[in-house]
């Protein structure tokens, strides 16, 4: 199995955030349900545009949701 | 399982069926005795047209349905996951389409009829459909 490079910190920002579910973060970044659970599960990395919408719903910088490990 | 991939078991398994029927019967007329000078009777070009048809109708019957149960998803544009999950399907049922058409075009120097490699290039073309769904829901479960 490999290694994800990207990792995130959705599911934990999510709960902080009155355990919001997959299916509203979808809404708010208008992506599917299963699009979040693939990046939550890091079997997906999103785009920049994605990423910084997640980032943007949570209030949270960048990095503080993604993090690149080398 | 999203719209999506639902939209796509359900044309996977259609294609699958009404071209297996098909191709199942074309043999046999083709390699039977219901032929004359390599030209089938008018029942295979007869079979062809019923099996699209039936193929249209329960395509759209069954997408009915499935959008029905989540008319939201069925509405929503592609996101970036699925145009991307799209886009990397198309690129094996292309090299089975190209590799696939070169064979079928091979046919014709090996005496047999331009019905034979009509047939060729259609059954290559169901094969690259299959492949190019069947690649959809692999990397629909495998996530991306």
């Amino acid at each position: 199995m490999r290694t994800p490079v990207i990792t995130n910190a959705i599911r934990r920002l999510r709960s902080e955030h009155g355990d919001m579910t997959q299916q509203e973060l979808a809404d708010y970044v208008g992506v599917t349900r299963q699009t979040i659970n693939a990046i939550e599960l890091e079997k997906y990395s999103p785009s920049l545009e994605v990423a910084f919408k997640i980032a943007a719903v949570f209030k949270t910088p960048l990095e503080k949701v993604f993090q690149y490990r080398d | 399982m999203s719209f999506r991939e639902k939209s796509t078991w359900v044309t996977f398994v259609l294609l699958l069926v009404t071209f297996a029927v098909y191709f199942g019967n074309a043999f046999f007329v083709l390699h039977g005795a219901n032929h004359v000078d390599g030209h089938p009777t008018s029942s295979l070009f007869h079979l062809f047209f019923q099996l699209v048809f039936w193929f249209i109708v329960l395509e759209i019957v069954m997408h009915i349905l499935i959008a029905a149960r989540t008319p939201k998803d069925a509405n929503a544009p592609l996101d970036e996951r699925e145009k991307l999950i799209a886009l990397k399907s198309m690129q094996p049922a292309f090299y089975v389409l190209l590799v696939g058409a070169f064979l079928a075009i091979g046919t014709l120097h090996l005496g047999t009829t331009t019905y034979h490699m009509a047939h060729s290039v259609l059954f290559v073309v169901w094969i690259a459909e299959l492949v190019r769904h069947g690649m959809q829901l692999y990397y629909f479960r495998r996530g991306g």
